[in-house]
């Protein structure tokens, strides 16, 4: 049950989803990936991305424009 | 993972209008509140490009900019908001609820359940495979993408029918299948009547979908006329589904009551049949579902479950943890209610022994939670109710001295 951080801070579409499909990739089942962004477009498709696998979500808003995505690889 | 353990006054579940109401009321009230939403804040309103019956915006609004404004405005008051799934509700031993989520267990004494609704499938074959790549429930939100196109719409209510009529504007053909007999829709008249005379509308009487077919795409939609059994291929570009909403309540089944669809059901003040949760929006059993309403509830809800969690507090800090105190429920507004009070409260003073007065007049909500009698009186020990006395006949408080 790793958890790992990944820093997508201040890169822009597709650059996290692209980074956060291959970091998932290198991951174990139970593992979780905090990716943080500062681009709204990512707020959006890396979430919907993860969803779309079936991985738990959550999103957190952690200053002003700045969210840390959480998933966890339930599969 | 170790979950996390976080404590809150109130959690509301769902981020559209009537979680965001619900939730500005409480922030506002200082009450310590989060707000969950499993996508993106704003509910099904952002899914509608003209709101022109949300009083204040006399020139209308798109729905996206309106909950962008509720958005801003519940933050305001301190609420803390977690965009993540809801996994489910269970009461704790003390009374207080736990909302589940992976990673943190948010411990609420009240809960407001805003999860609104999502649209009803067909369940046919096939249509699993189309969502979003041919099925769709929004006219306004994908219109433009089937221009010159041809287009099936499936059911016959208001939506469909006036949202096929909008769709005419851009597709070439509009085709809708209808279960009732030719002519009968379940639109009201003034929709109708403008779909008969629309000549791009073309209506398949006594049908519904038999299977979706495509590549990557959706191609066609097999329908079945109900009567003759006979399979009436239609190929199309796109398909709308309007058969209907259901409410986001599954994670609720066996925790609150929900009426024969699926609704929540509460009373005027919102509160469910579970003291302490409390519903608001499209989730609640109602008969108008718009952003108006939710608003109405959510302001409701909101101010309810502030009032519960003061009763709760009354319940805890007064009663529950003295050693030995005396409860006696009495309507304020009684001149007879007043004097049992005087008298009682002179027998406290002799007795040396403490006399909570619990007022029923604006809410009797602290003697439903405790199963009290207004005008008795209940000895509490150490947080147990250890004997009771009504004082409505006469002033007799034998039982209660003999267990002082």
């Amino acid at each position: 049950m790793a958890e790992k951080y990944l820093d997508c801070l201040g890169e822009a579409c597709p650059v996290p989803l692209v980074k956060t499909q291959n970091a998932i990739k290198e991951m174990a089942v139970g593992d979780v990936l905090v990716v943080g962004i500062d681009h709204t477009c990512a707020m959006k498709n890396v979430p919907d991305w993860a969803r779309g696998q079936g991985y738990n979500v959550e999103i957190e808003e952690v200053g002003d424009g700045e969210w840390e995505v959480v998933i966890e690889k339930t599969k | 993972m170790e979950k996390r353990i976080e404590e809150y006054d109130v959690v509301v579940i769902g981020g559209g209008a009537g979680g965001m109401t619900a939730a500005l009321y409480a922030g506002r009230a200082r009450l310590k509140t989060l707000l969950l939403e499993k996508s993106l804040i704003g509910g099904l309103a952002t899914y509608t490009s003209e709101i022109e019956n949300y009083p204040g915006f006399p020139e209308g609004i798109d729905g996206t900019e309106l909950m962008k404004l509720f958005d801003k405005q519940f933050r305001k008051f301190g609420v803390n908001v977690k965009l993540t799934d809801c996994k489910g509700v269970e009461r704790l031993e003390d009374g207080r609820w736990c909302v589940s989520t992976f990673r943190t267990n948010y411990y609420a004494k009240a809960v407001v359940i805003s999860t609104g609704g999502r649209n009803r499938l067909t369940g046919a074959p096939g249509e699993e495979n189309y969502l979003d790549k041919g099925i769709s429930f929004c006219a306004t939100c994908d219109a433009a993408r089937y221009t010159g196109k041809k287009v099936l719409i499936i059911g016959s209510g208001d939506a469909a029918i006036e949202e096929g009529t909008f769709l005419t504007r851009f597709c070439s053909e509009v085709w809708v299948s209808v279960v009732h007999d030719e002519g009968h829709v379940d639109a009201n008249q003034v929709a109708a009547e403008k779909a008969f005379k629309n000549e791009k509308m073309h209506f398949i009487w006594n049908t519904s979908v038999d299977s979706f077919e495509g590549d990557d795409m959706l191609k066609r939609v097999n329908l079945k006329n109900l009567k003759t059994g006979e399979i009436i291929p239609v190929d199309v570009d796109g398909c709308f589904l309007f058969i209907g909403y259901l409410p986001n309540t599954q994670l609720f089944e066996g925790l609150v009551n929900l009426d024969s669809r699926g609704y929540v059901i509460t009373n005027e003040e919102m509160e469910t049949n579970q003291p302490g949760i409390f519903a608001a929006g499209d989730v609640r059993a109602k008969v108008l579902r718009q952003v108006a309403t939710a608003v109405g509830d959510g302001a409701v809800a909101g101010s309810m479950a502030e009032r519960y969690i003061s009763d709760l507090d009354t319940i805890h800090d007064d009663i529950l943890s003295k050693d030995r105190v005396i409860v006696f429920y009495y309507n304020a507004s009684e001149d007879n209610d007043r004097a049992v009070l005087l008298k009682l409260e002179t027998y406290g003073k002799e007795h040396g022994i403490e006399i909570k007065p619990v007022d029923i007049y604006k809410s009797d909500k602290v003697m439903r939670i405790l199963s009290g009698a207004h005008l008795s009186a209940y000895l509490y020990k150490e947080g147990k109710k250890v004997a009771s006395a009504s004082l409505k006949e006469n002033f007799d408080l034998s039982s209660i001295e003999s267990a002082l």
